[in-house]
């Protein structure tokens, strides 16, 4: 049966299809390439973190930044010696990742160009069993293997350490943290350079 | 007569509204100093850039002119030969100044690539 009231014009449908289409785009908001509406926002990395005063980004950072250049710029690091990175001692009484510490400096110094770095012990076992894989497992083609004995030997080693003081009282709490570190050449067991940052972050309660 | 008088007293006045303060003569101090707002009661000083061990070392004199202890927060940011960063910008530190003190920022550049830098700062 033919039922021509139940069908709309073309000119009609077409007309509603894009009315809608209008109304949905006018309702997205298209201006601005953020997902969510929810109380989230991202910040600067490298803004200054007053949030509590236990060790946060902010003293990483600048620890990294001033030993990074102070050891850099020092002109010990001459013919970009191999160095061998050391955990840095976490003398507080806070848990602190000083692995970031030290990842942060030997990225830095990286990228000064003024120091390599040999495996250090995290690094070590990963870096064995490699090459025992490539030499006893029989899977690579001989002449791309690497040859075991040739590894390059540090000849400095980078270890530090990080202490603080805390103090209370009913008005303030009070915490100094000293970083140190410094640049031991292996063969002769001297401190060839040495430096400290120290940073203090009082709280008025 | 009065009239007209007026009129030229009004330009006159109208013109010394709209001139803007010179801009900072390329490699003076001036130019060096990015600020993030107006910079209240700190006087900053000479800037000392010196090339040691092949990296760019920078430092700037800043004194409170105030009666009162003054903190603001500074990073540098480091300049290659074209003028554009050729690092990361540092991260922002904190500064106390006692009332009347005078202090100094030394900073060293991140990469020996650096031949120019611009201060930062904000004073809250």
């Amino acid at each position: 049966m033919n039922r021509p009231h139940k069908h709309m014009p073309l000119f009609a449908r077409v007309s509603c299809i894009a009315l809608a289409a209008l109304l949905i785009g006018g309702c997205a908001d298209n201006r601005s390439p953020v997902l969510g509406r929810g109380n989230i926002s991202y910040g600067d990395p490298k803004a200054v973190e007053l949030v509590t005063n236990e060790f946060g980004s902010t003293d990483l950072q600048m620890i990294a930044e001033s030993m990074t250049r102070s050891l850099a710029q020092s002109g010990v690091l001459k013919g970009r010696p191999v160095v061998q990175v050391y955990d840095v001692m976490n003398k507080t009484s806070e848990y602190i990742d000083t692995r970031e510490i030290t990842t942060s400096i030997k990225t830095q110094l990286m990228r000064t160009g003024t120091a390599r770095f040999a495996s250090d012990n995290t690094n070590m076992q990963s870096q064995v069993d490699h090459l025992k894989l490539q030499n006893q497992s029989g899977l690579y083609k001989k002449s791309t293997v690497a040859k075991t004995g040739n590894m390059i030997a540090a000849r400095y080693r980078l270890e530090g350490s990080i202490s603080s003081i805390i103090k209370r009282s009913n008005d303030y709490k009070d915490v100094f943290y000293k970083f140190s570190l410094q640049l031991v050449d292996v063969e002769s067991g001297l401190a060839e350079w040495m430096d400290e940052k120290e940073i203090r972050k009082t709280t008025e309660r | 007569m009065g009239l007209k008088c007026f009129a030229v007293v009004a330009l006159a006045l109208l013109a010394g509204c709209a001139t803007s303060p010179p801009p900072p003569e390329p490699g003076s101090a001036a130019s060096k100093v990015m600020a993030t707002g107006p910079i209240e009661n700190v006087a900053i000083g000479p800037m000392r850039m010196a090339r040691e061990n092949g990296f760019l070392t920078v430092n700037t004199q800043l004194s409170n002119t105030d009666t009162d202890n003054r903190t603001l927060y500074y990073r540098y940011l480091w300049m290659g030969p074209e003028g554009f960063p050729v690092a990361d910008a540092d991260t922002w530190k904190s500064l106390t100044l006692y009332a009347g003190q005078t202090s100094f920022l030394p900073a060293i550049a991140p990469v020996p690539q650096a031949v120019d830098f611009r201060l930062e700062i904000n004073t809250p």
